[in-house]
């Protein structure tokens, strides 16, 4: 669906985007994650048409968005982080505005606006004034204009910042809709456990660079890998902890109250001969589990543990 | 025919607002202020030299024409100077960006809602203007003529004040840059014309020569110089510009050729073609500065990323 080759943009000196590739298949639902000033909105309003990339390909569903910008706006709904409004105008009349400038006539905007609104849970709102609308409808409503034209691709620039946490599974349950009905979405947010909720793709950007992209499962197994694990105990952590630390091939990452995380490179058998060795010596052994990544650690270990506002 | 969105949306968000109604409040305020001030002095005049007061309410048309030209050029930049940078602050000029609009499709739609604006000023003041029609016996073209007038006046400060806001971020200094435009039209016209009467004159060389000619012919891109000369043809009868250019013709022992006529309408219309270029060449800048991907910078990277490509 969207394809960037060796994508670059700088202001003046500074590189804030560098070598770009990303491939992103129809359907998926792609987050973009990294820090403030990674780079994100600026590829994002790249995509869009909104600036020139300083060198760089840039196509959707094999269309050049640089030579064809009006056959990609076509393609191309686009939620900005800011969701402005103008005074003393209705929702319907919103909905009809931004579907004239596709060049619909009110019939058609009609037409495919109830389903819309339906969609994003504003149908009884179609009389009242965007301005007087609460900010998170005022997001779906944004995300009932983009859809207007019926576009393949969705972007979406932080679309749950500043909303209130109702607000954000209303918006995260419409997104999911909307990845059923087929839409490719790229959604860029700091909130990481909803987007690892959420996305089954994700592309961590830093300092203009894509440090890593794919399915979600995939990039986590590639940095944590299988040979992290989890050691529940019970009693004797002391015993437990000296008897994990003779055995060769683990190193221990720490040790908690009840629990000792550990990297290693053993074969299954050996850890479990490990295992049984230590109940073997009194050590109530409660569990033993594989060490899964979660996406905040991956992005603080990927990003060199900067953060954004909300990470 | 299809009607520009923008123009769609603009109208019936400021028909909507309180601001629509006190403008024209005020217009109406000036415009009444205007006329009885006029009246008053028509009435003194009358009862001191004992004129037909019937034969001076023809002066009412321009007073009350230039009042209302003058508000106009004031008004409407500032109308079209916040809209684009208005957008810009309000945050919806990305998302009118990303739809199917081109950005002069987006700029014509809003000069047009400026005029639309400072149209209704216009003929919400007809009914003033009518009184000099009626009463002072003027030929009733020259209120369409006028109209008219107000349209080109409209377009010309509207394109300004859109190619400043496309050029500025704040809606503040796009609105000060505009008038300031207006006033070097007014005297970068005139300039020529200052210029060669103080150094041609001072060299020795007679003013009145080819040269002259040539200087006077930047009048044609003067705005108030084009509101002098159909005002003085519509109230005397008398062509500014057939009267500038006949003492040249003199001057070169030369017969003017055409009438007084010709001259006024060959003047109005070689200046209005050229107010409507003027305000084209505005607009086509203040799409072009909008436009974040022009097709041919867009064309120049593809094919710097070919080259690139071919050479490694």
């Amino acid at each position: 669906m969207l394809q960037i080759n060796h994508l670059y943009k700088n202001y003046g000196k500074f590189p804030a985007v560098q070598d770009l590739n990303l491939h992103i298949p129809r359907g998926d639902l792609f987050g973009f994650v990294g820090p403030n000033g990674a780079g994100k909105t600026t590829t994002i309003r790249m995509v869009c048409g909104l600036m020139l990339p300083t060198a760089g390909s840039i196509a959707i569903n094999g269309v050049d968005a640089l030579t064809n910008l009006r056959e990609i706006k076509k393609q191309i709904g686009y939620v900005p982080d800011f969701f402005g409004v103008y005074d003393n105008l209705k929702v319907k009349e919103y909905m009809d505005f931004y579907g004239s400038m596709y060049r619909m006539n009110s019939f058609e905007v009609e037409k495919i606006m109830n389903d819309l609104l339906e969609l994003v849970n504003l149908s009884d709102k179609k009389e009242v004034y965007v301005d007087t609308l609460s900010r998170g409808m005022k997001q779906r409503l944004c995300v009932a204009r983009c859809l207007i034209h019926n576009p393949a691709l969705l972007i979406l620039d932080e679309p749950s910042s500043g909303l209130d946490p109702r607000a954000r599974v209303e918006m995260k349950e419409l997104l999911q809709n909307l990845k059923g009905m087929g839409k490719t979405i790229i959604i860029s947010s700091h909130i990481l456990s909803e987007l690892s909720e959420m996305c089954n793709s994700i592309g961590i950007m830093n300092h203009g660079k894509l440090v890593t992209a794919g399915k979600i499962e995939d990039v986590m197994g590639s940095v944590f890998g299988s040979n992290r694990m989890i050691i529940n105990v019970s009693s004797d952590m002391e015993m437990a902890e000296r008897m994990v630390k003779e055995q060769a091939g683990i190193r221990v990452e720490s040790v908690g109250e009840k629990e000792i995380r550990i990297v290693h490179s053993l074969s299954e058998q050996e850890i479990a001969q490990m295992i049984a060795r230590m109940i073997g010596s009194g050590v109530i052994v409660t569990g033993f589990h594989q060490q899964e990544g979660s996406l905040e650690t991956l992005f603080m270990q990927l990003t060199g543990g900067e953060s954004g506002d909300e990470t | 025919m299809r009607l520009n969105p923008i123009v769609k949306k603009d109208i019936r968000v400021q028909a909507r607002s309180m601001k629509i109604a006190w403008g024209l409040f005020a217009y109406e305020a000036i415009m009444a202020l205007v006329f009885f001030l006029a009246m008053s002095v028509f009435q003194v005049e009358n009862s001191y030299g004992g004129t037909n007061i019937y034969s001076q309410i023809v002066m009412l048309y321009p007073m009350l024409a230039v009042t209302q030209i003058v508000i106009l050029v004031v008004v409407v930049p500032v109308i079209t100077a916040s809209s684009i940078s208005g957008e810009k602050e309000r945050q919806t000029f990305d998302i009118m960006m990303t739809t199917s609009m081109t950005p002069f499709s987006i700029i014509a739609g809003k000069v047009t809602t400026a005029m639309i604006q400072g149209l209704f000023f216009v003929i919400a003041a007809m009914p003033i203007m009518a009184l000099a029609f009626v009463i002072g016996g003027l030929s009733w073209a020259y209120l369409l003529w006028f109209l008219l007038i107000a349209m080109l006046v409209s377009l010309f400060s509207a394109s300004i004040g859109i190619c400043c806001s496309a050029l500025c971020k704040k809606s503040i200094v796009s609105v000060i840059m505009s008038y300031g435009i207006y006033v070097v039209f007014v005297v970068m016209t005139c300039l020529p014309n200052i210029l060669y009467l103080l150094f041609g004159y001072g060299s020795g060389s007679d003013p009145l020569t080819i040269g002259m000619f040539v200087v006077l012919l930047f009048y044609l891109l003067n705005p108030v110089y084009y509101l002098v000369e159909f005002f003085m043809w519509t109230m005397t009868g008398i062509s500014g510009a057939y009267e500038m250019f006949s003492e040249i013709y003199d001057d070169l022992s030369l017969k003017i050729p055409f009438n007084a006529s010709v001259w006024h309408y060959g003047w109005m219309t070689i200046s209005t073609l050229l107010f409507l270029l003027v305000s084209f060449l505005f607009l086509l800048l203040a799409a072009k500065k909008i436009n974040p991907i022009s097709k041919g910078r867009a064309r120049k990277l593809v094919q710097q990323q070919m080259q690139r490509e071919m050479h490694g």
